[in-house]
């Protein structure tokens, strides 16, 4: 992992599209980030981002279409 | 409702090429699944339920089925960076949908209330919107499981 030191009101890059600053470093162990990207790079915090994925993959799992239409009308 | 679903359909038995010609775009594909970005959606006549399939990926299908005002209350307020990125215009309010998992349980069909689909019908547009502002249910019991036609 690369390890980066900003102060407050810094950024660094990612690639030549998101930007990310550190707005506020509050006390105990709280930071807040800002973050720019472009639209198509969806932005979440990792545990939800986690749960939703894992819930995407047990929904697409099986087949959809095949259990649509084996569904009793 | 059956008629909204119609209105974002392709037909189950047209061919790729012309499913295509009818697909949603997903700019940020979906949550686990970003290289897929060309969805189908294929109504078969079951009630409220279609299906969103991968146009390059065919294995990779979801079932969705329109938001339930009436059951869930309004529907989620939607940023205006997502606005923007299904280019929705003026107050014109997304078509939300909900992501149905009929495999996770035995005896019922759940829905993701964390990450509903909004799509913008017109202009082929779509995104799942994963909800930061609030802890909401991922398996939401939607309804039992139905009969299965032998």
């Amino acid at each position: 992992m690369m390890v980066i030191r900003r102060k407050c009101g810094q950024s660094f890059h990612i690639g030549d599209h998101v930007r990310i600053t550190v707005l506020e470093v509050q006390q105990g162990s709280h930071v807040r980030f800002g973050i720019e990207a472009p639209v198509e790079i969806p932005v979440h915090r990792l545990e939800i981002y986690q749960r939703i994925q894992a819930e995407n993959r047990s929904s697409s799992s099986g087949d959809a279409l095949c259990w649509l239409k084996g569904v009793e009308s | 409702m059956k008629k909204h679903l119609h209105k974002v359909s392709s037909e189950t038995d047209a061919n790729n090429e012309d499913k295509a010609g009818k697909s949603f775009h997903f700019p940020q594909g979906m949550a686990g699944f970003p290289g897929e970005t060309r969805f189908a959606f294929l109504y078969d006549g079951h009630g409220d339920i279609i299906c969103m399939q991968s146009l390059d990926c065919p294995e990779i299908a979801f079932l969705l089925t329109p938001w339930d005002e009436e059951r869930l209350g309004p529907p989620p307020a939607i940023s205006q960076e997502r606005r923007e990125c299904l280019q929705l215009t003026g107050d014109e309010p997304p078509f939300w949908m909900l992501v149905l998992n009929p495999f996770a349980d035995k005896q019922w069909v759940t829905a993701n209330l964390q990450a509903p689909v909004a799509l913008n019908v017109e202009a082929r547009l779509g995104m799942q919107c994963i909800r930061v502002e609030e802890d909401q249910p991922i398996r939401y019991q939607w309804m039992p499981q139905p009969r299965q036609a032998a």
